[in-house]
């Protein structure tokens, strides 16, 4: 059972050609937490927008809790979806309390409870009666979650809701809010351009470029096995190296590594040419490797030394990215063996 | 409000296909595009579009009729009357402006930028004459200046005067005498605008100067006044627009510019050549705001960065005395003379028992008519706000230019204007108080706009959206979120109207109902018959009451 699904929704603004978002597909799990995570103008806040009614897309079908709410011969105003909606700034009504606030669009007989039940689960209790400008950028966003979830919404949408919170309380946002809305038992849909957030939060991730959806995943699947050059530099860091699928299909070859064993090749047939991302995490310092370069630059971060080595081979030139242990020391120049590792090198398409 | 209006203008083409759906649709897509794709619902934009007819057919209407004036007259006008007229107004025009330049930029310095002892105290006395009508202000000087005036007496009983200038020389009715008084009582405009710039002005780009060698002054004519020239510019543009459509103080003072002749020309019953002369004076203040709308560009480019630090302060030294001396000059002038006129001629006055039944029969009409202008100013000015700021598009940039109309061009014209509709077309009404109160609504509904917009534009869409996900369809948005929001500041607003009509003067003079006087109407006929006794109180009640906006005013630049 899908809770929120979209069948190949397209919106163009106006005054444009391209379109904002294009054909897009997407179900999310009832109970699940999903980000659209992008550069900016890839489509994810209009995308956002087009679910909670606030935009009218111009072709394909969007359904909330199986019901469907847009397509070519329905229209649901976003007043009778049923969304709850996190803004980025907020948009707290500055004339109400936090009680008021919350309760504002709930209309049932235990109003009074019902927000003090939320209050509790945003750990605001004892501020109710607080106005917003009295709150700390946290609580606001607290007071925001709150007010979203309080009329038991089939969905909650959340759009860039750390972008405007300092370093610190994002990081403890991050855990509170996953955690509230795990308790609340909601679907959600978060927007953001920032990849640690949608790392740390997210059961699933959507990566979006111009409109397009260019992966799907868990966490863990979209940093170890990116689909393409575009999610492989967008999400962490990696090498991009062209190469050949082996006969067996079980490894790359590739003309300056050598034949590059991977765990994952997305069904590519032998013989095709692709290239291969290698995440710096790969690339092990070791006396023993059986490969060598010679460091180009490296950068001491403090919790490692991001080093880019040059390795030669047959004729060809090739820079890779790793990262060493910040114990060690290391000269321009020197010669470093190294060995690779299978975990994070993942087959991607060559466009 | 928006969605509902596509899904009926989608309805609207299926029953209009059988006869020609692409001109439908074409009309719908051009529609929808103009808006964005959102557009308000009918009722609003029709309240909007209604107001902004109201506000804009007076003016309309005398430019209409001043090109049925007839040839012969236009030739006679611009034969005789019109260069005599330009020449009078355009002089005390550029000779006002010039001169509240000088003082306005340097008050704004001196109280910003030096060690002046009470500073604080001098920011605001120093805008206190803002709040004098040039008027109240004129009859002042009159009692003092005048052929009978103190001044006279003062004159004629010090000798070495006499014995050097012979008689007493001051004519307060001439040009010098409106050209002063105007001075005194529009600088703040200047000088308010002059500060607020000044204080915004980033200290880095001084050091930056100094650390180039140059000294004190040089950094004062290369540095902050090409800073200032845009604040220098709107504040002098302001005093232009007001001292070209100012009525009171120049009739008062026996001058004839535009306004005066209009308002003349227009008791002798003559009002084509009246609607003429409103036109060129229409066509002045065009080109003044011309002007406006190039300074306001300009004014985007002198950003402060967000590493702003507070201007140095500068030591006067041995310039103290002069300048302390200068400052308070201007505040005598300007402030304590004028209300100090006022005070002892309503002591007398009120011995002589002028606060009588009479009296408080002109203050209670003041209040009828710019209560009741207060109130449907509040009223008015929600929808057009809430359009501008929630719908943009071409319709609404022209909504809100009409409403404009009648605020930025002179009150002898909006009142001229009225004089012909409601002659013309709605006699029930010419001859009851709503009509002054209708032009009061056209001269200064902007002001309560303004305020409203303020308080509107705290309000992100994304507020309305909130609610709109809460469960709230657009018009209960409109109620229970946007109305609270937006009430505080178009409640300030309906105040600033309230004030500027009690203050106002040639639109009550030429639309009153014959009896129906209001304090600011005695003060005038009082003032011209030489009663100052009665004219003093109805001065200082107007005085007061215009003190109490000052605080939003000093804040608002």
């Amino acid at each position: 059972m899908y809770d929120i699904q979209l069948k190949t929704v397209s919106k163009t603004y106006l005054g444009t050609n391209e379109p904002a978002v294009k054909n897009l597909s997407l179900n999310v799990e009832k109970g699940s937490i999903i980000t659209l995570l992008g550069p900016s103008g890839c489509g994810k806040s209009t995308t956002l927008r087009l679910i909670a009614g606030f935009e009218r897309a111009e072709g394909g079908s969007i359904s909330l809790a199986g019901k469907i709410v847009s397509d070519e011969n329905t229209w649901v105003p976003p007043e009778k979806r049923g969304v709850g909606m996190v803004f980025q700034d907020y948009a707290l009504f500055p004339h109400l309390n936090v009680f008021d606030n919350i309760g504002f669009g709930y209309k049932e007989k235990d109003r009074k409870s019902r927000v003090m039940e939320v209050l509790e689960l945003v750990n605001l209790k004892g501020f109710e009666k607080r106005y917003p400008y009295e709150l700390s950028g946290g609580q606001q966003q607290r007071v925001a979650l709150a007010r979203a979830l309080a009329r038991r919404p089939v969905v909650v949408l959340l759009d860039e809701p750390f972008s405007n919170l300092d370093a610190d309380l994002r990081v403890t946002m991050r855990v509170e809010v996953k955690r509230i809305l795990k308790e609340a038992g909601a679907t959600a849909i978060f927007v953001s351009h920032d990849q640690k957030d949608a790392l740390a939060i997210s059961d699933v991730i959507a990566v979006m470029k111009d409109g397009v959806l260019e992966q799907i995943g868990t966490p863990r699947e979209i940093y170890r096995y990116p689909e393409n050059k575009f999610v492989a530099s967008f999400i962490g860091q990696s090498n991009i190296i062209k190469g050949k699928i082996s006969d067996d299909g079980l490894s790359v070859f590739t003309n300056t590594l050598g034949s590059v064993s991977c765990n994952h090749s997305h069904c590519m047939c032998a013989g095709e040419e692709v290239c291969i991302s290698i995440r710096p995490d790969s690339i092990i310092k070791d006396a023993n490797g059986h490969m060598e370069g010679r460091v180009k630059e490296f950068t001491y971060t403090g919790e490692t030394i991001d080093a880019v080595i040059t390795i030669t081979s047959a004729g060809e030139e090739v820079d890779l990215l790793m990262h060493i242990h910040p114990e060690e020391n290391i000269k321009t120049g020197e010669i470093i063996r190294f060995k690779l590792l299978p975990n994070f090198v993942a087959v991607v398409k060559n466009e | 409000m928006g969605i509902k209006n596509i899904i009926q203008l989608n309805n609207n083409a299926k029953v209009g296909e059988r006869f020609s759906p692409t001109l439908l649709r074409f009309f719908r897509r051009k529609w929808l595009h103009v808006w964005k794709k959102n557009p308000p619902g009918t009722g609003l934009l029709v309240f909007g579009l209604s107001i902004a007819m109201i506000m804009s057919i007076p003016i309309v209407y005398v430019v209409w009729r001043s090109l049925f004036a007839g040839t012969n007259r236009w030739l006679r006008l611009l034969d005789q009357r019109i260069p005599e007229l330009l020449w009078n107004t355009l002089s005390l025009t550029a000779a006002v402006t010039t001169s509240t330049i000088i003082i306005g930029v340097s008050l704004a310095w001196i109280v910003i930028r030096t060690d002046i002892p009470g500073k604080k105290i001098w920011r605001w006395l120093l805008a206190i004459p803002l709040t004098i009508p040039p008027y109240v202000g004129a009859v002042t000087y009159i009692i003092v200046f005048g052929r009978s005036g103190w001044a006279r007496d003062l004159w004629r009983d010090t000798a070495w005067l006499v014995n050097v200038f012979g008689d007493y020389s001051i004519n307060i009715y001439s040009f010098w005498g409106v050209f002063f008084v105007l001075t005194m009582f529009t600088y703040p405009y200047v000088y308010l605008i002059a500060s607020a710039s000044l204080r915004k002005m980033n200290r880095n780009y001084e050091e930056a100067a100094y650390s180039q060698g140059f000294s004190a002054s040089e950094v004062f004519w290369k540095v902050n006044l090409p800073l200032m020239r845009p604040a220098i510019g709107a504040g002098g543009i302001l005093v232009s627009l007001y001292v070209l459509g100012d009525f009171g103080a120049i009739a008062t003072l026996r001058y004839v510019t535009f306004t005066a002749a209009i308002y003349f020309q227009r008791a002798a019953f003559d009002t084509a050549s009246a609607s003429v002369l409103s036109l060129v004076l229409i066509f002045l203040t065009i080109i003044i705001l011309w002007m406006e709308s190039k300074t306001r560009k300009k004014n985007k480019y002198y950003q402060t960065s967000n590493t702003y630090r507070e201007p140095l302060t500068l030591e006067l030294g041995k310039w103290k005395p002069i300048v302390v001396f200068y400052v308070s000059l201007i505040f005598f002038l300007s402030v304590l003379l004028p209300i100090s006129v006022l005070v002892y001629w309503s002591k007398i006055g009120i011995s002589m028992g002028a606060l009588d039944g009479r009296f408080f029969g002109f203050a209670l009409n003041s209040l009828k008519a710019s209560s009741f202008a207060a109130l449907i100013c509040m009223l008015f000015a929600m929808p057009i706000i809430y359009l501008k700021a929630r719908y943009p598009s071409i319709i609404t940039s022209f909504i809100d230019k009409l409403s404009y109309a009648g605020y930025a061009l002179p009150g002898v014209i909006v009142a001229l204007g009225f004089v012909f509709i409601f002659n013309n077309h709605l006699p029930i009404l010419y001859g009851t108080f709503y009509i002054v109160a209708l032009a009061f609504v056209v001269r200064f509904l902007p002001q309560a706009m303004q305020a409203g917009e303020a308080s509107l534009s705290l309000l992100s869409p994304r507020i309305d959206e909130a609610a709109r996900s809460l469960g709230y369809p657009p018009w209960k948005v409109m109620l229970k979120v946007i109305l609270p929001n937006m009430l505080p500041g178009v409640l300030s607003g309906g105040a600033l109207v309230f004030v500027s009509s009690i203050k106002e003067l040639p639109a009550t003079l030429m639309l009153r109902p014959p009896g129906f006087d209001t304090l600011a109407v005695r003060v005038y006929f009082e003032a011209a018959e030489a009663v100052y006794h009665l004219a003093a109180p109805a001065a200082l009640l107007i005085v007061i009451v215009s003190i109490l906006p000052l605080q939003y005013m000093l804040k608002k630049y």
